[in-house]
């Protein structure tokens, strides 16, 4: 754990210590920083794909005014010819003196009819007259009365044409007042007609027509709600706009300078407190130079709805993809999380441990490595302990086998009072016992005996001891049959027997006896050495434990001790099994051994 | 373990599909665009009036300038007032978000706009300004100012020595008035400059007799300030009459086809006209900022322009003089 703070990241610059926040932070990142860039983009595209459509809508429609004016401008044109060609027209206003009204009442009638023909087929024009230099004048009308406070000399179509000599002039759209009683808004085309020599002036025609055919046609076109079309000529007049008194009265402005110095066919843009819009610009091959204004968030009606429907969906991929993110990162970091538990656990020292990562990834092989090593250590550690516990138990048989030599001494010291006595027949049973006994202890390769041989040893201990104590130690034992077969442990009653002798039975003033019983009960193997000698008290009983959990060489008297015959049975047949000890002062001593039953 | 996964992931693909379509169809119908509405109503709503078909194209102008719906209204005559409390009526039932109006001067009028501005409904006279305690905004041609045109164009056509009488056509006539005011002012500075102001009660026969008297009365009388058409018209047929055309200045408000003809004749020396189509431009205007929340001046006026024989034909007069190309 000390190392955890130099180690706090995966990525060194990632301030989180958990992997799953890590990716899921660096998840979140590149999807936030991915979507806002695409919706970003996405809606800069689909803005500018609007635009330039609309854009382009917009000159088609330009496109399509200017032909429908210039259809119109055209007709004029092809009306003025017929009037140059007609040759009443010419012999009308040439230089020829008529003598009479009546004279020329023919002429005026045949060239009335012939416009009033034309208008009849052209709702569009409003009059058609000739002016000529000779003061005649003739119109599409029976009677031309003229409206006697106009000077036609200071009219400016009539001024204009007279000096493009023979060249047709449009006028921009006017009120025609050169009729009495007539105040129409026209566009007038007016042309000098030339003499049939065509060099000298004659006289001037004039087309008029109707304003209201052009006004019709920029104000019907659909640009959007407050789109709009107005016209200006090449040195930025304004020859038509629906809100011209506005723009007179300056309440509104227009950018007719750009406008009327902008190339044909091209559009800009003006942003101001009005709003965006876009001009588009088309030149009429007399002068004109339509444009079109568009309100761009009128025709990008919907550029609101485009935003908000791109920022909705990012938002909403945001969401979603962070869902799934943190979903991800959860479960690419689980088997990380489980294989860190258990390790958690191993820490803890449980090396049953088995950890179970499904995905056979990287993380599922280092699962798989953590098994097999955790494996590999129990093992080894199984194998440590029971080389630790052969070990041991080598040395308590070591210890078990070794006969004290006290009593070595004292038994060989009464063999040889007795061969001094020439107690033969005692020297030889007592010798012999001890032979028995010397040879059970060196028989070293079983540990295990049958109950019987174990007995018999006892009895060959016994036998020496009573020798020599004689009338002070009375004994009895008393196995039961059944449990002869069964195995035990090599010597594991002699040590109880010698405890119960020297500390029980050997101080006592009046003799002594020692009990061996043994029988089965139930699954296990019961002995019980009893003594009714001096008996201990509870502390004595106490010291008797807590020598033996010291170290063995401090204590060497009495051979080996309870507690390391207690250690050695619980070593061979496992914790269940062991030494009880009962004693009551001046009552005597029983010892309980139990072990299992084992069959030969 | 799997069945689980996948379970959970069918989870998450159906919660984002049903997602996804749900923002479908909401982003995908357009939400109508919240539209103003303006209702209009003027003094009359009618195709023989030049002035006030001016002043509802300049409204409409305004309207499509800025994009809202706009409903023009107003009696047929400039005198029903009935018809036009009945209109406001049903305005304040209709709920406009904005009205603009050009109200006749009447007490029932003023009334029935009172229980508009209770309504909370933003509101702007036009062409004429009320008597009233809040008065709302006012687009409104400066009738002072034009009277005061009037009175420097007699001065410019007598040379300085006006000798003038002023027909108006009643006592109590606002507009007048002030037109009278405007040119009283102009002339102050000249002694005797104005004999009278006389009221021919809107009738041209009495505008003729009166102009026929005043002339037989001040033989050194060279200018008649006609305050309005009738009177302008009846004082021209008396100067016809004397033969006193061009000797006798007519100068006169506002425009009509008979006004146009006697300027061109001469009769007429020059006329002080206004900009309908600037009243009805801006009183939408004045009307769409209060919506938006905008202070507004409490009186807007417009311009008048002074109108003779020889800037008559003039592309911005022409536009002022005959407002209508489709006439």
């Amino acid at each position: 754990m000390s190392r955890s703070r130099k180690s706090a990241s995966f990525i060194p610059f990632l301030p989180f210590k958990s992997i799953q926040s890590s990716i899921f932070f660096t998840f979140s990142c590149l999807i936030l920083i991915t979507v806002m860039v695409i919706s970003l983009n996405s809606y800069r595209l689909s803005v500018d794909a609007v635009e330039t459509n609309s854009q382009s809508y917009v000159q088609e429609i330009i496109k399509q005014v200017n032909s429908n004016i210039q259809s119109y401008i055209d007709n004029m044109e092809n009306i003025s010819m017929l009037a140059m060609t007609n040759k009443d027209v010419k012999y009308y206003i040439s230089n020829n003196s008529f003598i009479s009204k009546g004279d020329r009442r023919p002429y005026e009638k045949r060239i009335s009819d012939l416009f009033q023909a034309i208008l009849y087929s052209r709702k569009d024009i409003s009059a058609i007259m000739v002016f000529g230099y000779n003061g005649f004048s003739v119109s599409d009308r029976r009677i031309t009365l003229l409206n006697p406070y106009t000077k036609l000399e200071n009219q400016s179509w009539y001024k204009e044409a007279k000096s493009k000599g023979g060249q047709s002039v449009i006028s921009p759209p006017h009120v025609q007042n050169i009729i009495q009683n007539e105040y129409r808004w026209v566009v007038s085309l007016s042309r000098e007609l030339k003499s049939t020599d065509g060099i000298r002036g004659e006289g001037i025609f004039l087309v008029d027509l109707n304003l209201s055919i052009i006004n019709d046609i920029c104000s019907k076109i659909n640009m959007g709600k407050k789109g709009y079309v107005f016209i200006v000529d090449n040195s930025g007049n304004i020859v038509y706009h629906p809100q011209q008194q506005l723009l007179y009265s300056n309440l509104r402005s227009e950018p007719i300078v750009k406008a009327a110095g902008a190339q044909s066919g091209t559009s800009f843009t003006v942003d101001d407190d009005k709003g965006k819009r876009v001009y588009s610009v088309q030149d009429t091959n007399f002068g004109w130079k339509i444009v079109g204004v568009a309100y761009t968030d009128d025709l990008i009606a919907n550029e609101g709805t485009i935003r908000n429907s791109i920022l909705l969906y990012a938002i909403t991929g945001i969401l979603f993809s962070l869902l799934l993110s943190l979903f991800l990162s959860y479960r690419m970091s689980k088997p990380l999380r489980i294989l860190q538990r258990d390790m958690k656990k191993v820490e803890r020292g449980n090396f049953d441990v088995r950890t179970n990562i499904e995905p056979i990834n990287e993380i599922g092989q280092l699962g798989r490595s953590f098994n097999l090593m955790l494996a590999q250590i129990k093992n080894l550690m199984e194998e440590i302990i029971d080389t630790q516990e052969s070990k041991r138990k080598s040395e308590l048989m070591l210890l078990q086998s070794q006969i004290n030599p006290h009593f070595l001494y004292n038994t060989l010291d009464s063999i040889i009072w007795m061969g001094e006595q020439k107690k033969h027949e005692e020297v030889v049973l007592m010798t012999s016992a001890l032979a028995k006994l010397f040879r059970a202890s060196i028989t070293k390769d079983k540990e295990l005996v049958p109950i019987r041989v174990e007995v018999e040893h006892i009895t060959n201990y016994l036998l020496i001891q009573k020798m020599r104590y004689d009338e002070q130690l009375e004994y009895e034992i008393d196995i039961s049959p059944d449990i002869m077969h069964y195995k035990t442990l090599k010597i594991l009653l002699q040590p109880f027997v010698e405890n119960a002798i020297y500390h029980g039975v050997r101080n006592k003033p009046e003799p002594g006896k020692i009990t061996i019983r043994g029988r089965e009960q139930d699954q296990v193997i019961i002995f019980e050495v009893e003594d009714d000698g001096m008996g201990m008290t509870p502390e004595q009983l106490e010291d008797i434990w807590t020598v033996h959990d010291k170290q063995q060489k401090t204590k060497t008297t009495s051979g080996i001790g309870i507690g390391n015959v207690n250690e050695r049975v619980k070593l061979f047949f496992g914790s269940m099994y062991g030494i009880q000890i009962q004693s009551e002062p001046e009552e005597g001593t029983t010892v309980t051994i139990i072990i299992p039953k084992i069959k030969e | 373990m799997r069945i689980q996964r996948a379970t959970l992931l069918m989870t998450i693909i159906f919660i984002a599909s049903v997602v996804y379509i749900i923002l479908y169809f909401k982003l995908f119908i357009p939400t109508p665009e919240q539209e103003h509405n303006i209702t209009v109503i003027l003094k009359e709503h009618n195709i023989r009036s030049d002035f006030w078909q001016t002043v509802s194209a300049g409204a409409e102008a305004a309207a499509k300038e800025s994009g809202v719906n706009i409903t023009i209204n107003g009696p047929l005559q400039e005198t029903d007032i009935d018809a036009q409390i009945r209109l406001l009526e049903e305005v304040l039932e209709q709920k406009p978000q904005a009205v603009v109006i050009a109200p006749i001067n009447d007490d029932r009028v003023t009334a029935e706009m009172e229980k508009i501005q209770e309504a909370k409904i933003p509101l702007v006279i036009i062409d004429t300004p009320v008597s009233q305690n809040s008065a709302p905004a006012l687009v409104s041609n400066d009738h002072f100012t034009a009277g005061m045109q009037a009175g420097k164009v007699t001065l410019e056509q007598t040379k300085d020595s006006p000798k003038s009488v002023i027909i108006s056509d009643f006592v109590n006539s606002g507009v007048s008035a002030e037109r009278e005011k405007g040119v009283r002012k102009a002339l102050l500075p000249f002694s005797q400059s104005v004999y009278g102001t006389y009221y021919n009660s809107d009738s041209e026969e009495r505008a003729y007799i009166i102009a026929k008297t005043i002339m037989r009365e001040h033989n050194d009388l060279n200018a008649i300030i006609a305050l309005n058409e009738s009177a302008a018209l009846g004082a021209a047929k008396a100067i016809k009459d004397a033969n006193k055309t061009g000797l006798i200045k007519l100068i006169s408000f506002d425009t009509s086809v008979y006004e146009i003809r006697l300027l061109e004749e001469g009769t007429l020396n020059a006329t002080v006209v206004q900009q309908p189509f600037n009243i009805g431009y801006l009183g939408v205007q004045t009307v769409l900022d209060l919506l938006d929340g905008k202070k507004v001046k409490p009186v807007t006026y417009t311009n008048s322009i002074v109108v003779t024989k020889e800037n008559m034909y003039s592309p911005e007069n022409q536009k002022l003089l005959f407002p209508f190309i489709d006439k």
